[in-house]
């Protein structure tokens, strides 16, 4: 059945639907269809399949992974965590990575880098709002991230996210979020791994 | 007026810019970035001459950087002589007794990082390459996306045309897939045939049995015409039990009403349903697009319609052919 497009489609937010499809490939490539069908109903939607270049209503992302943490029994901040990782480490979002790799040659310039995300989102999208990071730097190794978003999940998955990218530049980290907006970052060495490779060119299709 | 001025070391110039050529007063290179050199590969540039590393692309004629920088108001444009097709942009100045040129990939950027594998540190921080690229990037991942989207939804497209062209119940065409045919077979001029089909003892079935075996009927009758008919034939059920059968390009009597004979002894077989039999037939009309001189479809339905009254009136269980329309 060709699923029945919400009328929030047409107004509501960019944000919720790459949330809401990165959640539903999430969930569905860890934990099977029947579960990600399970959760949809459990969140009483009328639909299965989340476009990312459509518009859901605001709240939504958060509704959904609220649902998905019920069922599978776990805390709803560990979803958005793995989900945040899962996009960086799953090889059908190369392209999410390489454009992460793009703010820098170490994961110190990437962290620096966060601050431009929502410019750098603007470039290839220009309606898309992503939410603003601002980077303190405390110490010698030690900063501290405040992510200002309108789905409460999201400083969540810049923790899963930022775990998978100190792992892909090599970096041994501490990575601590307050439960709030902000997130503690302790580098406590920055060669502990080969880095993965990165080559600038795109690789072709 | 005061002049600035600062002297800059080769290391700092090859930070600043590691794509620049510096030329002694005879055009031969002085030093160079280690970004162009990579570019340039392993042949030795130091000593050499300008214009035996590079072809000038503009300005015209120019061959010499003396002629570049003499007739170039602003920017010129190179190529590498070793084969490589990337083109190189550039800007040139006189420095005391030296020529300094700085150049950029320009739009061959992205080649350019394929062809000499380029890393972030082969580029200035100033430099918008990493951006570019980014861009480039960004912008591919956008477009398949929705590339995707756009696949998706005429998908959609396409089963939802199917769903609003199909009876639900036999699976068979409904009334607006066979107008819209009909329609455009008239305009198009393309002949057929054109059966309109009532069940017989129909509703007896319901009435005893009822509407479950009367559903079963009719799903049974969708399979034989399914079975009876060919892919570029038409079958829709129109009605409770009626249905229209179009044959394209059959037009001869013979053809047409043996079709019809064969249906209608399928559908008077009995039917078992839960194990009790039903019985039912089926009088069919039937008339042909060439036998009006400008087809129509509503004229041809009625016509059709009359068919099948007067099979019925003759005494059911049979098909009639009506030639004369116009009458």
């Amino acid at each position: 059945m060709p699923a029945k497009l919400p009328a929030e489609t047409i107004a509501g937010s960019h944000m919720d639907a790459l949330l809401l499809r990165s959640l539903q490939g999430y969930l569905r490539d860890t934990f099977g269809p029947t579960v990600w069908q399970a959760i949809c109903r459990r969140a009483a939607l009328t639909i299965e399949t989340f476009e990312p270049m459509m518009r859901y209503d605001r709240g939504m992302a958060d509704r959904v992974a609220k649902h998905a943490a019920e069922t599978l029994g776990r805390p709803v901040e560990s979803v958005w965590e793995d989900m945040g990782t899962y996009l960086v480490t799953n090889p059908g979002h190369e392209g999410v990575r390489r454009l992460l790799r793009f703010g820098g040659i170490g994961f110190v310039d990437f962290l620096h880098s966060l601050e431009e995300m929502p410019g750098r989102a603007r470039l290839a999208m220009p309606e898309l709002e992503l939410p603003e990071v601002i980077l303190t730097e405390i110490g010698p190794d030690r900063f501290e991230l405040r992510c200002r978003s309108k789905v409460a999940g999201f400083p969540r998955v810049l923790v899963g996210i930022l775990t998978a990218m100190a792992d892909d530049y090599g970096t041994l980290c501490l990575i601590e979020p307050d439960g709030g907006e902000r997130i503690s970052v302790r580098i406590l060495d920055s060669r502990h791994g080969a880095a993965r490779s990165f080559d600038l060119a795109m690789p072709e299709r | 007026m005061p002049q600035a001025s600062c002297r800059i070391g080769a290391d700092g110039l090859a930070r600043l810019m590691p794509m620049h050529l510096l030329l002694d007063s005879d055009g031969r290179v002085n030093s160079i970035g280690p970004t162009l050199a990579r570019v340039l590969g392993d042949a030795p540039v130091i000593g050499a001459l300008f214009q035996d590393l590079f072809e000038v692309r503009s300005p015209g004629g120019a061959i010499t950087a003396e002629d570049v920088l003499s007739r170039a108001g602003h920017r010129f444009r190179l190529v590498p002589r070793n084969g490589s097709r990337v083109g190189l942009r550039g800007l040139g100045l006189r420095v005391d007794d030296k020529v300094l040129l700085n150049l950029t990939f320009g739009i061959d950027l992205i080649a350019a990082v394929r062809e000499f594998a380029l890393s972030d540190a082969d580029f200035a921080a100033t430099d918008l390459a990493m951006e570019l690229l980014y861009l480039a990037e960004a912008n591919a991942a956008v477009t398949r996306e929705l590339r995707g989207l756009n696949l998706r939804l005429e998908g959609a497209r396409l089963q939802a045309e199917e769903e609003a062209m199909t009876d639900p119940l036999t699976g068979l065409r409904n009334r607006r897939a066979a107008d819209l045919l009909l329609e455009r077979f008239c305009s198009t001029r393309t002949p057929f045939g054109l059966l309109q089909m009532d069940l017989d003892y129909f509703k007896k079935v319901n009435d005893t049995l009822g509407h479950a075996a009367g559903d079963f009927v009719l799903e049974a009758v969708g399979k034989i015409l399914r079975e009876q008919l060919r892919s570029e034939d038409c079958a829709a059920r129109v009605g409770g039990d009626e249905f229209v059968i179009i044959v394209t390009n059959r037009t001869e009597p013979e053809t047409l009403q043996g079709i019809a004979d064969r249906i209608i002894a399928k559908v008077s077989q009995p039917m078992d349903y839960e194990g009790q039999s039903c019985t039912v037939s089926a009088s069919i009309g039937i008339v042909r697009s060439v036998d009006l001189v400008n087809p129509d479809s509503a004229q041809l339905l009625a016509a059709a319609d009359r068919a099948l009254y007067a099979a019925k009136h003759a005494g059911r269980s049979r098909a009639l052919l009506l030639v004369d329309q116009t009458s």
